[in-house]
């Protein structure tokens, strides 16, 4: 084949999604119009909903039946993508363009093994004529490629045997085995810490290299792209408004959109505005958690075989959060944080005590899909939450049922105007709303509950770049207003650094460092601080 | 926001063919019920001697039976029963099956083996025997007859609500409500059940042609509804001994009890499709 300068040319792509109802609706992909050159890497950036996915389903010829192309073309190698049959574009898909994908864990059969997975890309694609041993050496020196040390084992495992950094190891194995031309990563490392996104960064860096690879990386994450991404778009309603090489736009950007995406990606203090309440120490914590140990239950098997063995998953865990506090709590994955503010909580048996000055506690959780009822209107979110304060008599007050409804109304409609949400939103259904708005309404519904402390799971991990800011503001702007203290469990010590006075570090479910967090970041005294120290210096250091 | 908004308005093309094919024959069989409520062409249980296996025409246009009944008067008649029939009986088996199935599934652990274990010894006997036993042992009247099938059925809700909560106990929403402090009984029934409703509403569909069919089996053998009333199982028990002079006594209740079943299932493998198209 000969080489072409653009190995995808995007030619004034117009896509929409019209229905009966409404025939021509706004378009999704607006005058899209890029080439991605042969052995670069491409970053495209913008927030959610802006149409990043669409254009990499647009390019693998995946887009849903429902999508029409008004106007436009691709052209892949120098042919027309559109003009193909269907044959022809499945045949390409896999052994010239590779995909993928934000979620490892479900990407990957959990009934199969990793090798058995890796098999298949050939029994769709290779060359029929190759041996089960060769193709078993191939596999395994890829899996080798990818940065598995012992790819036997691999081989052998199961998915649910794998961490998400290593799932998606493999998952990369499986697109760059049959040498695609082109790799789309759609959001691959959103789901990963940052000591994982950082090695599966340089691990793509090294393929494209290695392997001779394009790679068009799709991420809302500006922050991501330096250092890895040749040049960088940046998409924003559909349309492509801005496209320079990576250190230009990162020096210098000359779009107003651009610049603010920087700022998100900085958070910025002086320019966002985060102005936590100042904190005083010598008062009575709001909760104090002393000797915390917690683990999931073992099978009766289990505990016959070992009487002795420890199953923990948190050692004599200890810590105070203050009134007025932010404190951070941070860690690599599966360092047992989310078990310990579960253990706090209540959802968990546990031994040890936690006491807390507050009637009632507040809980935000890392996933904004899965934190509202999907059968209820946010209006009966909010009344629920009220309710099951038992602070609802004290806000209705007396009077007629209609002047008790009126009361109840307008305090649910100041909470939500507080959190930056309307009266508007009070009917609609959690999946009318964005993922940040959903957030937002899960703090409203602990804010109604006027808790003294308010627990937030890693909030921001599934939240692009611009709601994470805006969402850190309201947290910051709750914090002084209404001096509530929050308890903030994140793996980005990027945001830590910006909020939190205090911080504490856990490894392995034990709690490794703790302190102010000037002294903790500028002098880690631990390993796993350091570590988590570098990865965000690679990745954050803009 | 753009997919979104064609995921919840255009339903699947395949699930209206379901439904509109669905709806036309179950129409039938509940247009013949409400006519029936205030006319039928002669009173279902006047027997006329004069009268007797006539072969359909224009003044009997289903024909007449063996006492000179008209058939048509007859099957409107018998619709009615059906209908209640396997309407009672399914909602006795949608309460005791969602007041047990919600709490097995929340709390796990002991509640859940002791409502399990007697649901599933219910389900280990074929529905019918169990039926015919308390239909022989309380005796042969239509309310015992919808006590019976109740029974017999609640289980498989019970395990269409245990599974079904045991989903959804572990994602976030219902955690959050458990750190607000809402109480459990609140949790299952304003939390929970609202989200079980598109699981459960195929199986209530599937469950009231089960209970028909169950019914006309009871009747069959004469232990559901008792003479002169008419259902269709007892009306095609009653038919058999003149299917070679008579067949229409036959072909009419047994046309009729297929619409209402293949009525109900195309319905509810439209939902079942739409519900699953759809997303939650």
């Amino acid at each position: 084949m000969p080489r072409h300068i653009h190995i995808v040319k995007v030619h004034h792509l117009t896509l929409s999604f019209p229905t009966r109802k409404d025939p021509d609706p706004r378009p999704v992909l607006d005058d899209v119009d890029f080439g991605i050159r042969d052995g670069e890497i491409l970053g495209l950036i913008g927030n959610s909903g802006c149409g990043k996915t669409m254009t990499s389903l647009a390019i693998a010829g995946l887009l849903p039946e429902t999508a029409s192309v008004t106007s436009g073309s691709i052209k892949f190698a120098g042919k027309d993508l559109f003009a193909m049959s269907a044959k022809e574009r499945r045949a390409m898909l896999g052994k010239d363009i590779g995909m993928i994908f934000q979620e490892p864990s479900t990407a990957l059969d959990p009934l199969m093994t990793c090798g058995k997975q890796l098999e298949e890309v050939f029994t769709a694609h290779g060359d029929k004529e190759l041996k089960p041993d060769e193709r078993r050496r191939i596999i395994l020196e890829m899996l080798n490629t990818v940065g598995f040390s012992d790819p036997e084992e691999i081989y052998t495992r199961y998915p649910h045997q794998l961490s998400g950094g290593q799932r998606q190891r493999v998952l990369i194995a499986g697109a760059a085995i049959l040498k695609p031309k082109l790799l789309i990563c759609d959001e691959p490392t959103s789901s990963l810490d940052t000591v994982t996104t950082v090695s599966i960064l340089a691990l793509l860096k090294d393929l494209c290299h290695k392997l001779h690879m394009t790679i068009l990386f799709i991420s809302h994450d500006l922050s991501a792209v330096k250092g890895f991404c040749d040049r960088v778009m940046v998409m924003k309603d559909g349309k492509i408004i801005d496209k320079d090489t990576t250190s230009d736009i990162l020096s210098n950007p000359k779009n107003t959109f651009t610049a603010e995406l920087l700022t998100n990606a900085r958070l910025d203090t002086r320019l966002l505005g985060f102005e936590p309440a100042n904190v005083d120490y010598s008062g009575s914590p709001v909760l104090t958690a002393d000797k915390i140990s917690a683990g999931y239950g073992r099978s009766l098997f289990e505990r016959v075989k070992s009487k002795t063995k420890d199953n923990n998953i948190l050692h004599d865990v200890s810590f105070e959060v203050y009134q007025n506090e932010i404190l951070g709590l941070i860690g690599g994955s599966g360092s047992g944080k989310t078990t310990l503010i579960r253990s706090v909580l209540g959802l968990l048996p546990h031994t040890g005590t936690v006491r807390i000055t507050s009637s009632s506690v507040g809980a935000i959780f890392q996933d904004p899909v899965a934190c509202l009822n999907p059968a209820h209107t946010i209006k009966w979110h909010m009344s629920e939450a009220l309710k099951a304060s038992g602070k609802a008599k004290a806000v209705e007050g007396t009077g007629s049922l209609r002047e008790r409804r009126a009361k109840t109304l307008s305090r649910i409609t100041s909470v939500l105007e507080e959190c930056g949400l309307g009266a508007e939103h009070l009917r609609r259904h959690p999946n009318e709303l964005s993922g940040g708005q959903r957030q937002r309404v899960a703090i409203a519904m602990c804010l109604i509950q006027e808790p003294a402390l308010i627990i937030a799971d890693e909030p921001f991990s599934s939240l692009d770049a611009s709601s994470s800011a805006e969402l850190l503001k309201l947290m910051t702007d709750i914090n002084r207003e209404r001096s509530t203290a929050f308890l903030l469990i994140t793996h980005n010590i990027h945001i830590v650094r910006q909020i939190c006075p205090r911080v504490i570090v856990m490894d392995n479910g034990r709690i490794v460092e703790e302190g102010m967090t000037s002294d903790v970041l500028t002098n880690p005294q631990s390993e796993c601080t350091s570590g988590l120290l570098e990865a965000e210096r690679q990745i954050h250091g803009l | 926001m753009a997919k979104n908004r064609i995921k919840t308005t255009s339903r699947s093309p395949e699930a209206s063919v379901f439904y509109i094919t669905g709806l036309i024959l179950l129409g039938i069989v509940v247009a013949a019920f409400l006519v029936s409520l205030i006319w039928t062409p002669y009173a279902p249980d006047a027997t006329d001697a004069a009268s007797k296996l006539l072969a359909p025409s224009a003044a009997h246009p289903f024909g007449t039976d063996n006492f000179g009944r008209d058939v048509l008067s007859r099957v409107m008649a018998a619709s009615k029963y059906t209908i209640f029939i396997s309407v009672a009986g399914v909602s006795i088996a949608l309460i005791l099956g969602t007041v047990t199935g919600i709490p097995a599934g929340y709390f796990g652990g002991f509640a859940d083996r002791a409502i399990m274990l007697a649901g599933n010894s219910i389900m280990c006997f074929p529905g019918i025997l169990l039926a015919l036993v308390a239909v022989a042992v309380f005796g042969a009247s239509v309310s015992n007859v919808i006590w019976a099938l109740g029974l017999v059925f609640a289980p498989t809700f019970a395990r269409v609500c245990r599974t079904g909560t045991m989903e959804i106990k572990e994602l976030d929403y219902i955690t959050h409500a458990r750190v607000m402090g809402v109480k459990s009984a609140r949790i299952m029934t304003f939390h929970i059940f609202p989200n079980l409703i598109s699981q459960l509403l195929p199986a209530t569909v599937i469950g009231l042609a089960n209970m028909t069919l169950f019914e006309s089996g009871l009747s069959y053998l004469g232990l559901g509804v008792q003479p002169p009333d008419a259902s269709f199982g007892k009306m095609l028990s009653d038919a058999q001994a003149y299917i070679r002079v008579a067949p229409w006594l036959i072909i009419f209740p047994a046309l009729m009890l297929v619409f209402y079943i293949l009525g109900l299932y195309f319905i509810s493998e439209g939902l079942r499709v739409n519900l699953s198209k759809g997303g939650k």
